[in-house]
């Protein structure tokens, strides 16, 4: 905990690493604010006069009291009034500067740790972003960048503000009567002890509140995603006995901390009206001797600085509150910002444009599983032109064999070949542009059909758009919207069913014109007419391209050049499917569970 | 989600991989980070806001009062010390300002043995009497801070409740139509948004009217002059509030929009993060993002530094109100000191500070309290929509139940403009095993929702065992039926939890052997708690063929009369499926089975096939007839196998 609190301050904190900087230079959040420190410093430095100027005004009043109320001199009121008023205006300006310039540097902060996140994130594999999961990454770019910029514009505003007030306040009240000074320092330990108490038994509750709310959040989420399940086993009761188990343990949870937390202002308080009463009482009593030490107005006063000096202790607890809530952001921002993109590129950016794929000896595990190979020494040439299918059984290894053409992971072994060249060797732009891939889920972007299917090509122009949609079999439907391929995706009204955003995906790896073309189980919610008319239409228009389809259907696969079964992780066979008829065990099994079935009822 | 994509076969789906929603999901982010709507109507939402507070009104009339002694502490206390002040001040000329302090110096004056100055006598017993009021007062405020936690809390937790069950009884039509992360983003985010509200705002807010009106009260009863002196600079306090609160409203909306953008901006691509890697778009992606995000900076610089000008122009403000009391109190003082002294005017100065307090604080949490109005609109729109109906009612009797459907010139649509079903008749006999092909968008999925009566239908008549099936209640009917679907639903619970979700009350045995009969003992077992192992987030980790077995088993405990596989095995690689089989062969044996697929394979061992087109049969019969007709069952067959003959 010692050292999230403290990330902020120079000097200290974890390391962490930064992606622009030299590989191993050891990198903080606080190294965010640094083009900000003018802006950053002077913004307390304002705040300096600021301070002082409240600081001053309780003892002109108290002139004003002793001197001109109860003295009965209007000339003094006046007077001393309006070098009251000015100064008021000059703190209340060097104030308003001080918010203004300490806006700049928490919004610059801001600005830049999102922008630097964003492009680590951008930057990272897709290895690395399956690790964080997008719904964490998402919560780390919003929330928790947001949560760590406004602590540091509390931070500039408050953490100079409060010690000064503090500190000056207690000088202050030192200087009207060494008395009060003992008071106010007598009054600290009881404060600082209660605060650290709570805050220490209040931190953990709050990680549980976190976790409470998660397992609400997840209850939720399987409820409305899974409606149809509850509502056709008529769990509906059951359900909500379940969430009011959970909506009720995470209720008493809150309720227990804040309990917690509703301690501290009341102790505040009466600390700080006793002391106030204790002033009174002393000061009084020398009032009322006539030592001439001491007047009404000083008595006053010194109410107001013990108000002050208690208030700004009040404003560093708020402080700690949201530095032991915003540290758990900060932590979650840097794991971000330390990791290393995994994927190095290469120089190659040009290359012959030819289309072959080979695979030598290939082997790969993820990362983090278990250690057991996804896939093990597969061996595979892909001839340009050719048109490949990839057949296995959920799990096989299949999908990962395709992900690492465009290095979206990495082989743990072995080599993999474009164009006769390894692709470690090749820019990892030039890598990706050789290739394009239809994810199994499709993803499509808010804006219209057209910007979609540009996406694969941004100058692309209409005429190609239009050839790629109608390659994808999704022209006929596009221009049945009333506003063609201006409409915009995600409208009410103009959503798209699976089969059709399926098409625009694959009109947006078309629009490319790759030399390689992967098809990741990306035509499973088309029917099977579509399905073989957009077969037809790729064979007829994309004769040099190299596709790799993987799929599960046999009549998908029938149609290709080549099956290839992989089975475990390894490679079954492949041929034309005379070949793996013959040949393939394992081919036949999963043509028999399709096909053989249908022709032996046929007679 | 995945359930919504099974209507999204039929029904445009909501387009969920392009949506926008709170970054808060599954965690209930801060409020900030939600784009704020304007409320659309403030004064109702609000009213509703406070009936819901209501219902804990033992709680709400206990928070009033214990805020009403607080603040009347509060107030009396400067009163107090300007008195001490007073006696100081003027010593023999001292004249008690009330007959209050009268009474107390009376009634306390055994303390005069003991202090030989009477003065100070005096002002130890007007502190003595403060020291109580202050004990007094922080303990009203321990207690003001735990009530209205637990009102808070006790609030939140009503509406959540609420929500739920109001989620729970949703039509199926709802969750079809609505995005579900702005379903999950109103019980989560805008319930915690509104509970801090109630927590924060509301209390300082009920606070300032009460200090506001009290110290106005008191003021009034001191000295009405004064009274008018201390409240010349309202109307400049007003002014400025007003006229900065429109900008920061206007800026504070613009922040939110950016906001909105930004998050959307990162949702998207985050979550479509393949895709921009694999079309090699990070680098516009990343000016885009650059981009707004500087936006944002700009909005946010001007907007906080709006704010922060705001506190020093009302801390000068209120400093004028301070000299203005004082040198017109002097000047009163001066000229009539019998009517004002220097006591009164030192309690004016304190109380036209408590005075300015509460308008700042109200003018500071109108933003907050526009957000929590929002999002309580938001939660209220879930709360308004309509119920399913028709789920209580004449009990069908499972037992009895035979299984025999029948569907008489069915006639529907998801909506006016599109008929789905047009005179769909079609008869089951029970222990019939069905099978529904046609194309995407034929209307296959529609009849299992008429059936289960998730959509009801336009017009003609479902039927079972010869009754119209709204003659019983939805939960009955849906009693006798059981899904299993193409993306398994199981909840993070554990395997025995997850396989008696039909069956409440069930013992091991029952659990362990429909799980034999589903062929998913064996896998079970092996798990490294076995039954008792628990299921990460909705099942993850389990394999989806493991995951179908465990729906197949939940099904089997159900023991259902009719049954319907919708797509069952499509997500599934034909060799798993051969598993799968058997355990579907076992699961249909004796029930009335519906099966929707599009896999041929799966189909053809079912007693009859029927073929939808355009919202009609236009073909029934089993394999080998419908292959003889040559028609369109034949085509699809063929198509499914095209490129086999060439």
């Amino acid at each position: 905990m010692k050292s999230d609190e403290t990330a902020f301050l120079p000097g200290a904190g974890k390391g962490a690493r930064r992606k622009s900087a030299a590989r191993n230079k050891k990198v903080r959040l606080s190294s965010y604010l640094r083009p900000y420190a003018f802006w950053a410093i002077l913004s307390p430095v304002l705040m300096v006069g600021e301070v002082y100027i409240d600081l001053l005004l309780p003892d002109l009043m108290s002139v004003i009291v002793d001197d001109g109320v109860i003295g009965g001199n209007m000339a003094v009121i006046t007077s001393t009034g309006i070098k009251m008023l000015l100064f008021v205006a000059l703190g209340g300006l060097m104030g308003a500067l001080a918010a203004i310039v300490a806006s700049f540097a928490a919004q610059g902060f801001g600005n830049d740790l999102r922008k630097d996140a964003y492009d680590k994130v951008m930057s990272l594999s897709v290895e690395q972003t399956d690790r964080f999961t997008t719904g964490s990454l998402v919560t780390r770019l919003t929330n928790d960048i947001s949560a760590t910029q406004d602590l540091v514009s509390q931070i500039i505003r408050m953490f100079v503000r409060a010690p000064l007030t503090f500190i000056g306040a207690i000088i202050m009240a030192i200087r009207i009567s060494p008395k009060f000074g003992i008071v106010i320092a007598a009054s600290m330990p009881v404060q600082i002890l209660v605060i650290a108490l709570v805050l220490r038994r209040a931190t953990p509750i709050y990680g549980a509140v976190q976790k409470k709310l998660d397992t609400v959040n997840s209850v939720v989420q399987e409820n409305v995603t899974g409606a149809r399940v509850v509502k056709a086993f008529t769990s509906e009761k059951k359900e909500i006995k379940r969430f009011d188990r959970a909506n009720s343990d995470l209720t008493h949870t809150t309720y227990r901390v804040q309990k917690l937390m509703a301690v501290i202002s009341p102790v505040m308080m009466i600390v700080m009206n006793l002391a106030v009463i204790v002033i009174v009482m002393i000061g009084g009593r020398d009032v009322i001797s006539g030592s001439g030490e001491m007047s009404a107005g000083n008595v006053m006063a010194a109410t107001t600085y013990i108000t002050q000096t208690l208030m700004s202790l009040m404003m560093v607890s708020m402080i700690f509150q949201s530095l032991t809530r915003a540290s758990a952001s900060a932590r979650r921002i840097r794991e971000v910002l330390a990791e290393e993109p995994a994927i190095e590129g290469g120089k190659t950016k040009e290359g012959e444009n030819v289309g072959t794929v080979s695979f030598r000896n290939v082997s790969f595990s993820y990362p983090d599983a278990s250690g057991q190979p996804v896939l093990s020494d597969i061996t595979l040439d892909i001839k340009r032109g050719e048109n490949i299918a990839i057949l296995g059984a959920t799990g096989s290894g299949k999908s990962s064999l395709v992900n690492l053409i465009p290095r979206f992971y990495d082989d743990t072994s072995g080599s993999i070949m474009i164009d006769g060249k390894d692709i470690k060797e090749y820019d990892i732009g030039a890598l990706r542009s050789k290739v394009a891939f239809v994810l199994q889920k499709t993803e499509l972007f808010s804006g219209s059909i057209s910007d979609n299917i540009r996406f694969g090509k941004e100058d692309a122009s209409d005429e190609e758009v239009e050839k790629a949609a109608r390659i994808a079999q999704a022209h006929d439907f596009i221009t049945s919207f009333a506003r063609g391929y201006d409409t915009i995706i995600g409208e009410k009204g103009s959503s798209l069913s699976g089969g059709q955003k399926q098409r625009i995906a694959i009109a947006r790896a078309l629009v490319r014109k790759p030399e390689i073309l992967i098809f990741d189980d990306s035509t499973s919610a088309l029917d099977l007419g579509t399905e073989a008319r957009l077969v037809r239409a790729l064979r007829e228009s994309m004769k040099d391209t190299t596709i790799i389809t993987i799929a599960q259907r046999i009549a998908t696969v029938i149609r290709c050049d080549r099956i290839a079964v992989i089975e475990n992780g390894r490679l079954a066979g492949c041929g034309t499917h005379d070949e793996m008829m013959r040949d393939c065990p394992e081919y036949r099994e999963i043509y028999y569970s399709q096909i053989r079935r249908g022709e032996k009822t046929d007679g | 989600m995945a359930e919504n994509r099974k209507s999204g076969a039929e029904q445009p789906e909501q387009a969920p991989d392009i949506r926008m929603f709170g970054p808060g999901r599954g965690r209930g982010g801060p409020p900030g980070m939600r784009p704020s709507e304007k409320p659309k109507n403030l004064g109702k939402v609000v009213k509703r806001l406070i009936k819901y507070l209501g219902k804990n009104n033992r709680l709400l009339v206990a928070l009033l009062v214990i805020m009403l002694l607080t603040t009347a502490v509060t107030l009396a206390a400067p009163v107090m010390i300007s008195e001490a002040i007073n006696i100081m001040t003027y010593l023999d000329k001292y004249e008690p300002s009330s007959g209050v302090f009268t009474l107390i110096s009376d009634s306390l004056s055994f303390a005069d043995k003991y202090i030989d100055n009477t003065y100070l006598a005096d002002i130890v017993k007007l502190l003595a009497v403060l020291a109580v009021m202050y004990i007094l007062s922080s303990l009203f405020t321990l207690f003001q801070g735990r009530i209205s936690a637990k009102l808070s809390q006790k609030t939140v937790y009503g509406m959540r409740k609420d929500l739920f069950r109001k989620i729970e009884y949703l039509p199926i039509r709802y969750t079809d139509t609505h995005k579900h992360g702005d379903i999950m983003s109103r019980i989560t985010n805008d319930v915690e948004n509104i509970s801090n509200t109630v927590s924060g705002s509301v209390t300082s807010l009920f606070s300032a009217v009460i200090t506001l009106v009290g110290s106005l009260v008191i003021m009034l009863i001191l000295s009405w002059q004064m009274t008018l002196v201390a409240m010349i600079t309202i109307p400049i306090t007003i002014i400025v509030s007003a006229v900065m609160g429109r900008l920061m409203h206007r800026l504070f909306s613009r922040q939110q929009r950016l906001l909105g953008e930004l998050n959307g901006q990162i949702e998207e691509s985050v979550t479509g993060y393949r895709t921009i890697v694999a079309y090699g778009r990070e680098e516009t992606e990343k000016k885009k993002f650059a981009q707004i995000s500087t936006q944002y900076k700009k909005n946010g610089i001007v907007s906080t530094a709006l704010g922060g000008v705001m506190g020093p122009i009302m801390n000068v403000t209120n400093n004028l109100n301070y000299l203005i009391v004082a040198a017109v109190g002097a000047y009163f003082a001066l000229k009539m000191p019998t009517v004002f002294n220097v006591g009164l005017i030192s309690a004016f100065l304190s109380y036209s500070k408590q005075f300015t307090r509460p308008i700042n604080e109200i003018a500071n949490q109108y933003s907050n309290i526009l957000t929590a109005v929002a999002g309580a609109e938001r939660v209220f729109e879930i709360l308004d929509a309509e119920e399913e109906s028709g789920l209580d009612g004449k009990t069908l009797d499972i037992s009895s139940v035979k299984g025999n459907i029948g569907f008489e010139h069915v006639r529907f649509g998801y909506n006016d403009k599109e008929i789905v079903l047009k005179d769909f008749c079609l008869n089951v006999k029970s222990g019939e095993k069905i099978a529904i092909v046609g194309k995407t968008g034929s209307g296959k999925t529609t009849v299992v929702n008429l059936l289960t009566r998730f959509y009801d239908i336009n017009s003609g008549r479902i039927t079972l065992d010869g009754h119209d099936i709204t003659e019983y209640s939805k939960t009955s009917l849906r009693k006798a039926i059981s899904i299993v679907l193409q993306d398994t639903v199981l909840f993070s619970d554990t395997v025995a939890a997850n396989i008696s979700y039909a069956a409440s009350d069930t013992d091991m045995e029952r659990i362990k052997k429909a799980a034999q009969t589903a062929d998913a003992s064996r896998f079970i077992e092996q798990l490294p708690d076995g039954y008792d192992t628990m299921l990460l987030r909705s099942g993850e980790n389990l394999s989806q063929g493991q995951r179908q077995l465990i729906s197949i088993a939940r099904a089997v405990l159900a023991d259902p009369k009719i049954l319907i596989l919708d797509e069952a095995t499509s997500n599934v690689d034909t060799r798993t499926e051969m598993q799968i089989q058997t355990a579907m062969q076992n699961l249909m044996e004796g029930r009335t089975t519906l099966i929707i697929a599009h896999r041929l394979s799966t189909i053809k061992n079912a007693d009859r096939i029927i073929v939808i087109d355009d919202g009609k049969i236009v073909e029934s019969g089993n394999h080998e007839e419908l292959l003889a007709l040559k028609g369109a069952y034949s085509a699809l067959y063929q198509n499914q196998f095209e490129g086999f003959a060439t």
